[in-house]
């Protein structure tokens, strides 16, 4: 049940300003997003165009603190097919992106993040790796990556993930 | 001879030496040369989605790695070649500039950013590969995965049909086996639902597994590291969960387009397909 007492007018701004999240004015709701959406097809208890509805509504505790947020996959399949040019996975990552300023990150990205800080990279390369593409006639890839905890550093993501 | 910027990301050196090395040697087959880039990184997909900046920043300080090489990059995984298409695009827009330079980061020249895949069909074509192939692998007949970022959003690539895509067809066709038409080809492989809820991610490869088993696929051909990460690793999980018994090979693209070529199956590392493609091999010449 939606209670629009409880609403957030100016929550459809907020994602507006955000990378990716300009279109969202634009949405009529017609639920193509939704019918195109292959994660949808398995688990419906992910829908974009709900998750667009609510954001629109301004309800905005709902929408961030909701878990099935995060079941979207980023493949674009609703970009493809919006009629009204919105980039949907781009406006669901905006929503994303403001829901962990607004302390709502799940713990896996976290622990992204701060590989990243200490490795440059996801996966570390051990020696091991580092024989094994020897054995094989590949060659060596950097440990680590020092200059991308720079770019955490400069945009300041550390603190809004919360370390 | 054709140069190219190679960016592996952070899969590819340590989990899938075998898409490196077949990508590798066919590439030399067909006298493309790979130029290594020191000092790359994670290409910044993964965390895309906690604060697309950062992730912009990270991609484009590897574009601007390759820009100062003087070389367009080629790419093995899709999600690396969105996030270094969708930077690319924000760079000639100027959008981010600012942070971009206080970094020092520089980008002198302008490049492109493309799929190993899309390299080939674009710069090389499928009339030129065909003729380097010594054996063709006729008997058999494979279920082609496009993966989500190979052709999507067509607002940054602009290549092939998003809806009925056909270039990885193709490419596959080209090689003698035979890519199969199936229904949901451009479906999602759940690679990126993996870490949210892995039960629904297996639910999601599963379906493309069942695919390839009604369709009688011999294997099923992949040109990215996390859908095979999903197909092939976790295909047991798959058969565990739906009560299958599928044994799938996959096989990244290279390998059997090497394969083709009358490379040997060390040179395109088939000892590291984790799924034995023992039959797949007897079938096109028991090597």
């Amino acid at each position: 049940m939606i209670n629009l007492k409880n609403a957030d007018p100016t929550f459809k701004w907020e994602i507006a300003k955000q990378e990716g999240g300009k279109q969202i004015l634009k949405c009529f709701g017609c639920s193509d997003c939704a019918a195109s959406c292959p994660v949808r097809y398995f688990d419906e208890r992910y829908n974009p165009r709900k998750i667009i509805r609510l954001t629109l509504l301004g309800m905005k505790d709902q929408v961030l603190s909701s878990p099935f947020l995060w079941f979207c996959a980023h493949c674009h399949a609703c970009t493809e097919h919006c009629p009204q040019g919105i980039p949907v996975a781009e406006l669901i990552n905006a929503i994303k992106n403001y829901a962990v300023e607004n302390g709502y990150c799940p713990e896996g990205y976290k622990i992204q993040v701060e590989l990243l800080q200490k490795m440059g990279r996801l996966y570390e390369v051990e020696d091991f790796d580092l024989k094994k593409r020897q054995k094989i006639g590949l060659p060596p890839v950097d440990k680590t990556i020092p200059e991308v905890a720079k770019i955490l550093e400069k945009t300041g993501i550390l603190n809004k993930v919360g370390k | 001879m054709k140069k190219y910027a190679l960016f592996l990301g952070c899969t590819v050196p340590v989990r899938a030496q075998h898409y490196e090395l077949s990508a590798r040697n066919t590439a030399k087959q067909l006298d493309i040369e790979f130029v290594d880039m020191n000092g790359a990184s994670c290409c910044g997909f993964p965390i895309k989605a906690v604060d697309a900046e950062t992730a912009l920043l990270i991609a484009a300080r590897n574009i601007s790695i390759a820009s100062k090489m003087g070389l367009n990059i080629v790419t093995l995984c899709n999600s690396c070649t969105a996030m270094l298409s969708d930077a690319q695009l924000e760079l000639k827009n100027n959008r981010f500039y600012k942070k971009f330079k206080e970094l020092g980061f520089t980008y002198p020249q302008e490049i492109t950013v493309k799929h190993f895949v899309r390299m080939l069909y674009e710069d090389i074509g499928v009339e030129k590969l065909k003729k380097s192939v010594k054996v063709p692998l006729n008997n058999l007949k494979v279920i082609s995965h496009y993966g989500c970022h190979y052709m999507r959003p067509s607002y940054l690539y602009g290549f092939d049909n998003p809806e009925v895509p056909h270039t990885f067809d193709e490419l596959v066709n080209l090689t003698g086996a035979k890519s199969l038409q199936y229904t949901d080809k451009k479906m999602c492989c759940g690679g990126s639902v993996l870490g949210i809820d892995e039960g629904l991610a297996v639910t999601m490869a599963n379906h493309k597994l069942n695919i390839a088993e009604s369709n009688e696929a011999d294997a099923l051909i992949s040109i990215c590291p996390f859908c095979t990460v999903m197909y092939e690793d976790n295909q047991r999980k798959a058969e565990e969960k739906f009560n299958k018994q599928y044994n799938l090979p996959v096989l990244y693209y290279p390998q059997l387009l090497g394969l083709s070529f009358g490379l040997d199956k060390n040179a395109v590392g088939i000892r590291f397909n984790r799924v034995r493609p023992n039959l797949l091999l007897e079938k096109i010449g028991g090597q």
